[in-house]
């Protein structure tokens, strides 16, 4: 009780702190400096119709390639962890049978899944979207198939070197900015095309693509070393 | 110079990799991962390299190919350089020692350390504030996975309880980060901070600071939140928490460094606060810490609380900052991460079970050195950047802090001190090390890397701030060069080692002044004489040369230095180097301890002394003292002298001596008590001759000085007096000594220095041969209490006379040079003022007589006990110095001239009145005239026909045996108490037992117990619940809100 | 408006940390974590805001040379992705955690894994 009311109010003397953050606040009324300069100059240097995207994957792109590591250590610990968890857990117990509802479904839906997932990291440079999207997506559609059939095979080595070649491959267009462009992660190795047009704004789709079959490979990874070894308990 | 970006690549580009490979190929990924690494280091070792020995420029690494702050971009300067060759380095090592457990987790695990470094190396080079985020949360959740990797069971719930603190952190960061952005349009730390508005003036952004500022501060695990670390320390693979400690402190101190360049010095007095406090905490709950990875991990806290403090600082230390802020980390992170590694050597998780290691010498070396590393020893880098903080800190008047920052210090060399004597004097586990090369070779590489820094740090001092490499002086070279020597036989380095310092002494005698002269002779000449009872030792005698070498090095050094700087340096050698001496013997590990905590205070209070003398200055002759400012320079005196005391141990600062002379070996105890304690008196001798007479609110110090001394004279004496013990005793009788010598110094009159000069030189001809004797004595008897020992007179007859002599000498009574000690003192008593302190210190002679008395009768007179009738004479090594000595003693009794006539001379200088008159033989005072040959002729004529007469009287006397006595049927519970020897003085202890009372060990008793009881009860703060460390998380946050902003 | 979505981001992460602090079940813990997830990005989504202005993507109606005063600040936009992806890793890596906590004791109650303190 006494740990709980100390905890109260240091949240309240922190909600403090974030009431005077809230109250500084003033919105801005014109984009700052960092902002205009995206806002004037990504059409013509980057060629990417979607700001945020250019920021993203160029601008930013070191921040991106973190993100993704931060996905492939998550994974990777993951795969570790319960790999070592699952030899412990060999006895399965019996599952309810799937229903025919959740078979048929499955059959259905996934391929759609898959479908959308690839059309949202393709489009990432052009409408809302990317690779992270399009990646869970694709993991979404891994899920149903997990929920459907959890005794099938999962085909992990293929997964495992779908995430690998295309970390690499990454990193590879990363330097080949370095060497041929402006820089580490620049996205000018490939002409820039038309403002808007699906192959345009360099490499960014290539990267996005990776990104996506990254993201996705990972998440989907994560999933079933989940659903392995959820007999625990 | 590759671009650092190619690190980056080269860790994601493997870690995606292996990823490929068959997952049985475990020893291949490893490989990979190897070559990796290392190629990871050669990155920034390229640059290292370019930036010092070609000048390169510090350079921006653009992304994307646009200019920041639209992009992100890298700097490659030398201080980035530098840490990310230390990250890379360790990571490497770490690698290499984790081998088996590697190959085991197979390429994921291998994958989530390379992440790590690179995270690491990230955070470091980055410019921009979110990518700082990204690489944070790279580190922490590596970190976090590298703890789940662990053997140990325990590290999981510490690695969620860091992830539950993590997550705190990671949300004030991104908070923090996005309100900065909003309030100053960018994320470039560099762009930020040159548009950082006047501190105040927009009071969102400090807010969005501080948010930002703390976070990055909990990276440092500052005090008290830092629970969750604690536990990482000790559950975690020894090599990763080699890594924390190393790799990611470094990493996350540059980061805070980065953003106070944003926050700009408004921020410094935080930073400093929570620094100290962390610096002071940690090594509190360090004390009472039994668990060696625990403690290792507090030591961590305290290392980086204490350079968040330098960081803070900067608004003084300016361009020294990264001298200072380096120095103390690479000292940290090589220290600690040898440290660790060594502990995954070590079977047990005791303190005591790294006793283990006492069977690998090179093993011991490595800790010694890191141990020197981190207490800020010379010659390593912490040495010289704890020199320049307290040198600007004093200058600038920051003395609390200075202060704090000494005390802080001092605790965690008592806990790092006391594992050291633990691992050389405690039971030996039975379980040996398991040093597996691979383990082993990352140790020594950290510990030569200890080194070379050492001497690269010496060259930079030298470059900025004129002082010369420590490692280059000829002495310490010296001394160093008997670690490379330890294989050879105990002789063939005895041999070199008496060359080498007569050697020495002739090729420099003609540099010194003759009051140096005179100590240059007692350590160069007097230590080659004492060596020689060293040839008695058999085998190799591994680090005692070493030891000894470097204990002579500093005495030199001592002599020789010119400048505060030296000065402090030797000081600073020679006790280190006399610890290690005194811990050689059997039992002396409390003792040793109490000896290096009392030096180390004493160093402490000088180094601080010279600071506050020098102002600020880089450059400070030991000469300058004299022209200290008027305001300061009584509290300079008062440091430096009571820094001195500590080595001549005064009283209420003596209670290490006694059992530190009495409990090391049979030629340790001259060496440390004849000649290490004359290095306080010369420390005295150069304070006053410099600064004279002091002044502080009224007090004249010298006056205060004069009565400590009288009282060291008569309770040093009254405490020999009572003891049982022979080494013992002649210890106490040190304390008495010194406080004579100190008493005529005190005097501050022509005669006074005199006498002091003659008592340095008595004082170790006897003092020395005494020890000897005695030892020899309790070598062949086995005992050094003296009522076991009896009747020796016949068996032992150099020992006797080598006894019977020097306690002539120290009496004081004719013929012997002590009279003329006691001649001069006479006179130097009478031509100065103060004559109430005299009285005490008259007091003290006849009670010399008491103790002295005892030697010879309880040892050599009365009867000779059964057991130790087949006894023989004392080794002929140990024989031949106390021969030599009588030797010394009757010439110094015969021509004291010869000593102190130059001396004499020389202190007209200082006290043109008062000095004595030299013709012949005859010396003349304006009291009166002593002829030292005319008082050994009248002597030994009485003498002689004395002896004769009571020969003749007693021709017929009966010579009763010894079983010639009945015993009573009585068997006393303590059969010594039957012994007549045994408590000899009784009555007079019964009536001036009370001023013998170990008040000053109580004292100093309590207040170790206290400073262990309070770190035992405080860090119970850390109950290991996850939830308190966040709520400590919590409140650390809104405490330095209330205090700081 | 801008104001009461940042509000409601703070009280989120409030509501989050209250919960991970007061909660001794170690997966309600992990979940008010992404409550306070879920404030945080609210926050960051919030500070990008401006009002009256569209989307930073660039079509026929926000014209490339027009476009600094049609679209709001695009880096929040960048930045709280990354931010979520992070977020999504760290939760992962607890619910390893917390695995491995289950596995070894079988129990999720945080107080019984204080075997490390002092």
């Amino acid at each position: 009780m006494v740990k709980r009311l100390g905890a109260l109010l240091l949240l309240l003397a922190i909600g403090g702190i974030f009431t005077s953050l809230l109250v500084g606040y003033v919105p801005d009324t014109e984009l700052n400096d960092t902002a205009r300069y995206y806002a004037y100059h990504t059409a013509a240097d980057i060629g990417s119709a979607n700001i945020v995207t250019a920021i993203v994957i160029t601008y930013r792109g070191l921040d991106t390639l973190g993100e993704v590591t931060v996905l492939f250590l998550a994974a990777a610990i993951l795969g570790l962890v319960l790999a070592r968890g699952r030899r412990q857990a060999q006895a399965r117990r019996a599952l309810t049978p799937v229903g025919e509802l959740l078979t048929t479904g499955s059959r259905v839906l996934v391929p759609l899944i898959m479908l959308l997932g690839v059309y949202v990291f393709i489009n990432g440079h052009l409408t809302p979207g990317g690779g992270f999207q399009g990646g869970a997506v694709i993991a979404s559609g891994v899920l149903l198939l997990l929920l459907a059939g959890p005794r099938k095979p999962f085909a992990h080595s293929l997964i495992a070197a779908v995430e690998s070649l295309a970390g690499v491959f990454y990193v590879v267009i990363g330097l080949m900015g370095l060497v041929l462009a402006g820089g580490f992660l620049d996205s000018r190795v490939l002409p820039l095309g038309v403002l808007g047009a699906l192959f345009s704004a360099g490499t960014i789709p290539i990267i996005y693509t990776l990104i996506g079959l990254k993201v996705g490979a990972e998440f989907s990874v994560m999933l079933s070393d989940l659903a392995e070894t959820e007999e625990l308990g | 110079m590759l671009s650092p970006l190619y690190l980056v690549a080269a860790a994601l580009a493997a870690s995606f990799t292996l990823g490929l490979l068959n997952p049985k190929r475990s020893g291949a990924a490893y490989a990979i991962t190897l070559v990796t690494l290392a190629f990871m280091a050669w990155v920034p070792a390229g640059w290292l390299w370019g930036f010092m020995a070609e000048g390169a420029q510090p350079v921006e690494i653009y992304t994307a190919g646009a200019l920041p702050p639209y992009a992100i971009n890298l700097r490659m300067g030398l201080a980035e350089a530098a840490m990310t060759l230390l990250i890379t380095l360790t990571g490497l090592l770490s690698a290499l020692y984790l081998k088996e457990s590697l190959i085991k987790l197979g390429h994921r695990g291998m994958a989530v350390l390379m992440v790590a470094l690179m995270a690491f190396c990230g955070i470091v080079l980055t410019r921009d504030l979110f990518n700082l985020f990204v690489f944070f949360e790279l580190a922490a959740i590596s970190t976090a996975g590298l703890i789940l990797l662990s053997e140990d069971e325990r590290a999981l719930s510490a690695g969620f309880k860091y992830l539950i603190v993590s997550q705190l952190v990671s949300t004030f960061l991104l908070i923090g980060i996005l309100f900065a952005y909003h309030a100053s349009g960018t994320l470039n730390l560099d762009t930020m901070a040159s548009a950082r508005l006047p501190h105040g003036s927009a009071p969102s952004f400090a807010l969005a600071f501080f948010l930002m500022f703390i976070a990055l501060v909990t990276e440092l695990k500052p005090f008290p939140a830092n629970g969750w670390a604690l536990d990482i320390y000790e559950s975690a693979h020894p090599a990763y928490s080699a890594l924390f400690s190393a790799a990611a402190a470094t990493a996350s101190l540059y980061a805070v460094d980065k953003l106070l360049l944003v926050g700009g010095p408004g921020w410094y007095p935080m930073a400093t606060g929570i620094g100290i406090t962390t610096f002071l905490a940690a090594n509190l709950f360090a004390l009472p810490q039994g668990n060696d990875r625990r403690l290792l991990g507090y030591s961590s806290l305290a290392q980086i609380g204490l350079i968040l403090v330098v960081l803070g600082q900067r608004d003084l230390l300016g361009e020294g900052t990264p001298f200072i802020a380096f120095g103390l980390l690479v000292s940290h992170a090589v220290a600690k991460a040898g440290l660790y590694w060594l502990s995954g050597l070590v079977g047990g998780r005791s303190l005591t079970d790294w006793a283990a290691l006492r069977g690998r010498p090179l093993l011991v070396f490595a800790f010694i050195s890191f141990v020197a590393m981190l207490t800020s020893l010379p010659p390593f880098p912490g040495f010289y950047a704890k020199w320049e903080l307290v040198r600007v800190l004093a200058g600038e008047g920051r003395l609390a802090l200075l202060a704090l920052i000494l005390i802080g210090a001092l605790v965690e060399a008592g806990y790092l001190f006391r594992w050291f004597g633990y691992m050389l004097k405690r039971e030996a586990p039975a379980e040996a090390v398991n040093g597996e090369p691979h383990q082993v070779v990352p140790v020594y590489v950290a510990v030569l890397a200890g080194w070379v820094l050492g001497y690269f740090w010496g060259e930079l001092s030298g470059v900025g701030l004129g002082h010369h490499n420590l490692l280059l002086s000829l002495p310490l070279a010296f001394a160093l060069g008997f670690l490379l020597l330890d294989w050879l036989p105990a002789w063939v380095k005895n041999t070199l080692a008496i060359t080498g310092m007569v050697a020495f002494f002739f090729l420099t005698y003609a540099e010194y002044d003759p009051l140096r002269l005179i100590f240059a002779l007692i350590f160069l000449i007097g230590g080659a004489i004492t060596l020689l009872a060293s040839y008695d030792a058999h085998g190799r005698r591994i680090g005692f040369y070493p030891a000894a070498m470097l204990m002579y090095a500093g005495m030199v050094m001592l002599v020789r230095a010119n400048d505060s700087f030296e000065f402090f340096a030797a000081w600073e050698l020679l006790t280190l180097g006399s610890y290690f001496l005194i811990l050689r013997g059997k039992h002396s590990e409390p003792h040793a301890l109490s000896y290096i905590l009392f030096s180390l205070g004493g160093a402490f209070l000088i180094l601080a002394g010279f600071a506050l003398a020098a102002g600020g200055a880089a450059q400070f002759p030991i000469t300058a003292l004299g022209q200290v400012a008027p305001a300061v320079a009584p509290w300079v005196f008062l440091l430096l002298a009571t820094g001195f005391m500590t080595k001549t141990a005064a009283i209420g600062l003596h209670i290490w001596l006694p059992g530190a002379h009495a409990e090391a070996e049979t030629d340790v105890s001259p060496m440390v008590s004849g000649i290490l304690l004359k290095a306080g008196l010369f420390g005295l001798f150069v304070l006053l001759m410099a600064m004279g007479k002091q002044r502080l609110y009224g007090v004249e110090l010298t006056h205060v000085l004069l009565w400590v001394a009288a009282f060291t004279a008569l309770l040093g004496n009254l405490m020999a007096v009572f003891q049982e013990d022979a080494k013992r005793l002649l210890a106490y009788s040190s304390i008495g000594q010194m406080g004579y010598a100190l008493f005529g110094l005190a005097l501050m009159n022509h005669l006074g220095w005199l006498m002091a000069l003659m008592f340095v030189i008595n004082h170790y001809i006897y003092k020395s041969m005494l020890f000897l004797s005695v030892g020899g004595v309790a070598k062949r008897t086995g005992t050094r209490e003296m009522y076991r020992m009896g009747g020796l007179i016949r068996l032992m007859p150099l020992s006797f006379i080598a006894v019977l002599i020097g306690i002539i000498a120290i009496s004081g009574v004719p013929p012997l040079s002590g009279f003329g000690g006691r001649w001069i003192f006479y006179n130097a008593i009478l031509a100065s003022d103060y004559r109430l302190p005299m009285v005490i210190l008259f007091l003290a002679g006849p009670v010399a007589f008491l103790y002295l008395f005892r030697l010879i009768h309880s040892i050599f007179l009365g009867q000779l006990k059964d057991e130790l009738r087949r006894v023989k004479e004392a080794p002929f090594w140990i024989a031949l110095p106390q021969m030599l000595y009588v030797g010394l003693l009757l010439a110094f009794a015969l021509a004291p001239g010869l000593a102190l006539r130059r001396v004499d001379t020389y202190l007209n200088l200082f006290f043109p009145e008062g000095g004595l008159h030299w013709e012949g033989f005859e010396i003349t005072s304006d009291y009166g005239y002593w002829n030292p040959v005319a008082i050994m002729i009248v002597v030994a004529v009485i003498f002689v026909s004395l002896f004769a007469w009571l020969l003749f009287v007693n021709r017929r006397a009966q010579k009763v045996k010894q079983f010639n006595i009945v015993f009573s049927a009585e068997r006393p519970f303590r059969p010594e108490t039957t012994h007549f020897a045994w408590n000899f003085f009784a009555p007079y202890r019964k009536a001036l037992g009370f001023l013998v009372q170990p008040y000053a060990t109580t004292f100093w008793g309590a207040l170790t117990d206290f400073l262990h009881t309070a770190g035992d009860l405080a860090r119970r703060l850390y109950d290991g619940n996850g939830q308190s460390y966040a709520l400590h998380f919590l409140a650390f946050v809104v405490i330095v809100f209330g205090v700081g902003v | 408006m801008i104001h009461l979505a940042m509000a409601t981001g703070f009280l989120l992460i409030l509501i989050g940390f209250y919960g991970a602090v007061s909660n001794r079940n170690i997966l309600r813990m992990i979940v008010a974590f992404t409550i306070a997830d879920s404030g945080v990005n609210l926050v960051i989504v919030a500070i990008g805001y401006m009002p009256g202005r569209t989307a930073p993507i660039l079509d026929a109606t926000v014209k490339a040379g027009y476009a600094a005063a049609r679209i709001i600040d695009p880096v929040p936009q960048a930045l709280v992705l990354t931010a979520i992806v992070i977020g999504v890793g760290v939760t992962a890596l607890m619910l390893a955690y917390a695995y491995k906590l289950y596995e070894k004791k079988r129990s999720l109650d945080i107080a019984k894994f204080t075997e490390l303190r002092g």
